[in-house]
């Protein structure tokens, strides 16, 4: 055909011009290939991190937290909550002073644990009235609790000092407790039994041994890392409370340490800590994941002081290079693609309106012979979406490279996830590895430690991308094209005779 | 020819002018370049008749007009003041649209610089003017060669203008001048950038072509030798035609 042989001819004669306008537009689809596919592998990177969290089948997670004080300082301890948040506390969780008397004769060995609660709690039939909330498709109940334990030797007299030992929330003066006694400190999390998919630890995560068989066996589950620090292992036994429960599972903690060191059956947690039919956190499964947030929503309304947690919500609380990358790529990934994708096009219509300008004479004398404006639009227009072409799939081989280039390096990439605030822990815990209590005491799991996980870094192309990625050139193109053409088109014939080449 | 025309061609319907004498008749036709101080004068007040198939040859200093007057009776631009009729039609009422439908069926152009698409071989220079027509490849690509043949480039159909001589590429133009076959062959210098032999054999062949097609040609010289072979010979003087005479 006679305009693509003209066309052709016209691209190979201003070959530099071609090229340096292919070249162009192929840097600006490039990136935005390469940065997409970056973009893409990021998401694909924290979606596989993220997957222990979210993929318990957990949608949302209500807990009942209590309230800080901002007008406080401090660092998240009972003093920076309000009278009446204090007394709920209280209330919560009784009086956690221990009495020196009727532990024994002086020099005798005991061990007492006492169950603290880092949050308010509900009545266990609150699991009903968010199972009839419209969207729901399951709600199991949990109890996780921190627990004190004091162990030692009964003290003389001499030693006893006022006779009462106050630790954890609430400290007062007092000199602390006598030299014969320790503080130790772990959580343990009673599990809804009869829906074991949708819990803080469901049987997809028993590492070694098994789930809970039974309504509520003495059988307790151990995090890996608890099981590791005290050396015990499937078949052991291990005491909490009043209640010796066999070992039957040692379970992986999930990541951001959200998990307990201990795991039972909520009705014999409920039972050893004094709260029957109390529990203080629910766990949601939305009918569909577009119902999540209308669903957790409803929950905030219906249920006084609810704080609602979705898995969106636990994404934001990773962090690490991962994230640090991903929100790169996201933001100043997006706008260098939007930038370079916006100067290619520039530079394309200045290009093409460059050459319209350098063949003016010629295209003068076409003018002249009878060639109509639109003819001669169509021309400009069509070795335009040529070079642009040509640009769009080099731009696309070059950003198939770049990401070719992220994957063949595939630098590791690390997500964090610091102590999470769960169940109402609103101040951040003291650092440091392994169980721990004391301030801040409840309002943190305390005996949880951040993990970090990395993550090989994968930038995968997607063939629609690149379709996309061509056609994005096309336009710049054709946008250049229909600038170009028109300039072209506006000569006014007798003028563009008299101009020189 | 003419089924061939695309729309604007069928919209002009030009009239046959074998039934006419005058082809341009020119009526205090003014042109003005500029404006203020910077405005200059190239046409005065013309008024000029040239019959159909008649060889004028419009001759005259350096900014005289002959430029211009060219142009305007070529459609390339419309005059300040005056009336331009060609075949009857006045030019000045034509829209865009119409003119250059106009310049492709019925007017030829012939440049001093030959004017020739540079990346297109010898035939695609004349197929250039073909293909707005909508004619066929096939037809195109012969009418194409057999014009060439007409001028004596039947060998030299593959050649790119820079592998042709001044001469050549001279009669690549005049081919394409009359792909269309046009009433007139409008010609501004057409051997101004030849030798002497050269530009003998174009002026020979302009008069052959012009005789076997009953075509009116229009031509700007400053050569003498090329204004004697015209029938008539205008003499335009600051803007003014100073002489017209057989």
């Amino acid at each position: 055909m006679f305009y693509v042989r003209y066309a052709l001819a016209e691209l190979r004669r201003r070959k530099a011009r071609t090229l340096l306008t292919a070249l162009v537009l192929a840097t600006g689809v490039g990136l935005v290939v390469a940065v997409t596919a970056l973009s893409r592998g990021l998401d694909e990177a924290q979606e596989r991190v993220l997957e222990p969290l979210t993929g318990v089948g957990t949608d949302i997670t209500v807990t009942r937290p209590l309230r800080l004080d901002s007008s406080s300082g401090g660092s998240g301890g009972p003093s920076q909550l309000s009278e009446v948040e204090q007394r709920r506390l209280e209330a919560e969780n009784g009086d956690q002073r221990l009495g020196l008397t009727g532990l024994g004769q002086p020099g005798e060995r005991f061990r007492r644990d006492r169950f603290l609660s880092a949050q308010l709690s509900y009545p266990e039939n609150t699991a009903q009235a968010v199972a009839a909330i419209a969207g729901v498709q399951a709600v199991a109940r949990e109890l996780t609790l921190n627990v004190m334990r004091v162990s030692g030797t009964v003290p003389t007299a001499s030693e006893q000092g006022g006779g009462v030992i106050r630790r954890g929330f609430g400290a007062g003066a007092g000199g602390g407790p006598p030299r014969t006694i320790a503080f130790t400190g772990f959580t343990v999390t009673g599990l809804d039994t009869a829906n074991p998919a949708l819990g803080l630890v469901t049987p997809s995560q028993v590492r070694k041994g098994r789930y809970f068989r039974g309504a509520s066996p003495r059988e307790a589950l151990l995090a890996d890392s608890y099981a590791n620090r005290k050396k015990l292992a499937v078949g052991d036994k291990v005491k909490v409370g009043s209640r010796t429960f066999r070992i039957v599972g040692i379970v992986t903690s999930p990541l951001g340490g959200r998990g307990s060191d201990i795991y039972l059956p909520l009705a014999q947690l409920q039972g050893i800590s004094g709260r029957k039919g109390r529990v203080n956190t629910l766990r949601v499964r939305a009918a569909s994941a577009d119902r999540v947030a209308t669903v957790g929503s409803a929950i905030e309304s219906k249920l006084d002081g609810a704080e609602v947690t979705t898995a969106a919500d636990l994404a934001k609380r990773v962090s690490g290079s991962l994230v640090d990358a991903r929100n790169l790529a996201h933001n100043l990934g997006v706008v260098l693609a939007v930038v370079a994708i916006a100067s290619a096009f520039a530079i394309a219509v200045l290009l093409t309106l460059s050459g319209v300008n350098k063949r003016v004479r010629e295209l003068g004398t076409l003018k002249a012979i009878g060639w109509p404006r639109r003819l001669l639009v169509r021309q400009v227009v069509g070795e335009s979406l040529a070079q642009s072409a040509l640009g769009g799939v080099v731009g696309a081989v070059l950003g198939i490279a770049a990401a070719a280039l992220v994957a063949a390096l595939a630098p590791d990439l690390t997500a964090s996830t610091g102590r999470m605030q769960t169940a109402g822990s609103a101040g951040a815990a003291p650092p440091g590895p392994g169980p721990q209590f004391g301030p801040p005491g409840p309002f943190g799991q305390g005996a949880v430690a951040p993990l970090t996980r990395s993550v090989s870094l994968s930038a995968p192309v997607d063939p629609q991308l690149v379709a996309l990625a061509v056609v994005l050139a096309l336009a710049g193109g054709a946008l250049a094209g229909i600038v170009g053409g028109n300039r072209a088109g506006r000569l006014r014939p007798a003028e563009a005779l008299r101009s020189v080449e | 020819m003419n089924e061939h025309l695309d729309g604007d061609a069928a919209v002009l319907g030009v009239a046959a002018a074998d039934d006419r004498r005058e082809l341009y008749t020119l009526s205090g036709v003014t042109k003005v370049y500029g404006r203020g101080d910077s405005e200059v004068l190239a046409l005065r007040g013309v008024d000029l008749t040239v019959g159909l198939g008649e060889f004028v040859a419009v001759v005259g200093p350096s900014g005289s007009g002959k430029s211009t007057l060219l142009q305007l009776l070529g459609g390339l631009d419309r005059p300040t003041a005056g009336a331009i009729a060609f075949e009857g039609r006045d030019l000045a009422g034509l829209a865009d649209s119409e003119l250059t439908a106009l310049r492709l069926q019925a007017i030829g152009f012939v440049f001093q610089q030959f004017n020739l698409i540079p990346t297109l071989t010898a035939r695609e220079n004349v197929e250039a003017a073909l293909a707005p027509t909508g004619l066929a490849r096939r037809e195109r690509e012969q009418r194409a060669l057999r014009l060439l043949a007409d001028v004596g480039l039947a060998e030299r159909s593959n050649h790119l203008p820079s592998q042709l001589s001044g001469g050549e590429q001279q009669r690549v133009a005049i081919a394409r001048a009359l792909a269309n076959e046009p009433r007139v062959l409008l010609a501004d210098e057409p051997t101004g950038n030849l030798d002497t032999r050269t530009g003998e054999e174009v002026l020979a062949l302009v008069e052959r072509l012009s005789h076997e097609r009953a075509l009116t040609v229009i031509l700007v010289t400053h050569d003498p030798r090329v204004a004697a072979r015209a029938a008539r010979t205008v003499r335009m003087r600051d803007g003014q035609v100073a002489t017209n005479a057989s």
